[in-house]
């Protein structure tokens, strides 16, 4: 009996805490781990199925509608939304991007609250050359650090930017809190 | 000093509690404009929405639904689907050339209820099921009321 008292007591002293830990995962950062190839060589830059990259999530930015031209971020796919995939940002609204096979036009105006994304490995990643600009609102966390292959430990690597996009002059700010 | 620790642990854990059932299971929002008139206030009404249906079950035509906007991250709209995946749909039922578009896997086809003055799919197309929160279960404030489904039945006399 002593020992179911002591576990009662000790449920109740960590109980109180489980959703504060849940909120600190949604809404501040948290840990995940990265399927498929789409962003080779950033992130499982070894094909080999059972090697995964574990990598950090920061929700806090997007919460703030922070999105940045180069960003790694998560989001749901848009056709389906309970499947979450990892590209990369590579033009925001009022850029002109041009765009690859199997997309239907030459070049493409991304349309207001949306952004065009793209997976690193040109060949083996379905983004917005199939699917088309996605709305922001999808956008689910930033992808800021591989933590896993410790020899790779640390900010995940820029992509330059390349001649494929023209640039608007000025990007609205998506970030309520710095207007207020 | 600990008493104090203690209240303010108190407040944390009630805090992200109440924020969690707000994730999963219900919350409320303040929502105003023209574009849902004849249903919601333009001045401004508190609806309670719920994730249930979404994560259990489908969301049906005629449902009234929270969405995140498509044009701007920061902003809610509360629209009325009109058309789920596979259905088609007239693109503007008020214009003299009718148009349609069948609603592509995974979204919705969203309007308000005020077609004369109302943002909706009509100028931003199908709306992908990862904008939409929650549907719509009530009006708490002013004159609280259940919100059911709006979708009537037309019969047909032969």
């Amino acid at each position: 009996m002593a020992f179911v008292s002591s576990f009662r007591q000790w449920a109740w002293s960590v109980l109180p805490w489980v959703p504060v830990g849940l909120y600190f995962t949604e809404h501040g950062y948290s840990l995940g781990t990265v399927n498929g190839r789409s962003m080779q060589p950033t992130l499982n830059p070894d094909s080999n199925q059972l090697k995964k990259d574990v990598v950090l999530f920061n929700h806090w930015a997007i919460d703030r509608c922070h999105y940045n031209i180069g960003d790694v971020v998560t989001l749901r796919h848009p056709d389906q939304p309970e499947k979450i995939v990892i590209k990369r940002i590579v033009a925001l609204e009022g850029d002109v991007v041009q765009t690859r096979s199997p997309y239907p036009d030459a070049h493409v105006r991304v349309p207001r609250g949306h952004c065009w994304v793209e997976g690193d490995e040109m060949f083996h990643s379905r983004d917005s050359n199939h699917y088309g600009p996605v709305p922001l609102g999808l956008v689910k966390s930033k992808v800021q650090y591989v933590l896993y292959p410790l020899n790779r430990f640390g900010k995940i690597p820029d992509k330059p930017r390349g001649n494929r996009v023209r640039y608007a002059p000025g990007h609205k700010v998506y970030n309520r809190l710095d207007h207020e | 000093m600990s008493n104090y620790f203690k209240s303010a642990a108190l407040v944390l854990q009630v805090a992200c509690g109440v924020q969690l059932f707000n994730n999963y299971v219900a919350e409320f929002t303040w929502c105003f404009g023209p574009s849902m008139l004849p249903t919601l206030n333009m001045t401004g009404d508190i609806v309670g929405f719920e994730h249930l249906t979404q994560r259990f079950s489908k969301l049906d035509t005629g449902d009234l639904v929270v969405a995140v906007s498509p044009t701007d991250p920061s902003k809610l709209v509360c629209k009325r689907i009109i058309g789920v995946p596979g259905d088609k749909v007239v693109i503007d039922p008020v214009s003299p050339h009718r148009q349609y578009i069948t609603v592509p896997p995974g979204h919705y086809w969203l309007m308000g209820d005020n077609l004369s003055n109302s943002t909706d799919s009509r100028a931003y197309g199908p709306v992908s099921g990862g904008l939409v929160l929650g549907r719509v279960f009530a009006r708490l404030w002013p004159s609280p009321k259940w919100i059911n489904n709006g979708l009537e039945e037309i019969v047909e006399f032969s």
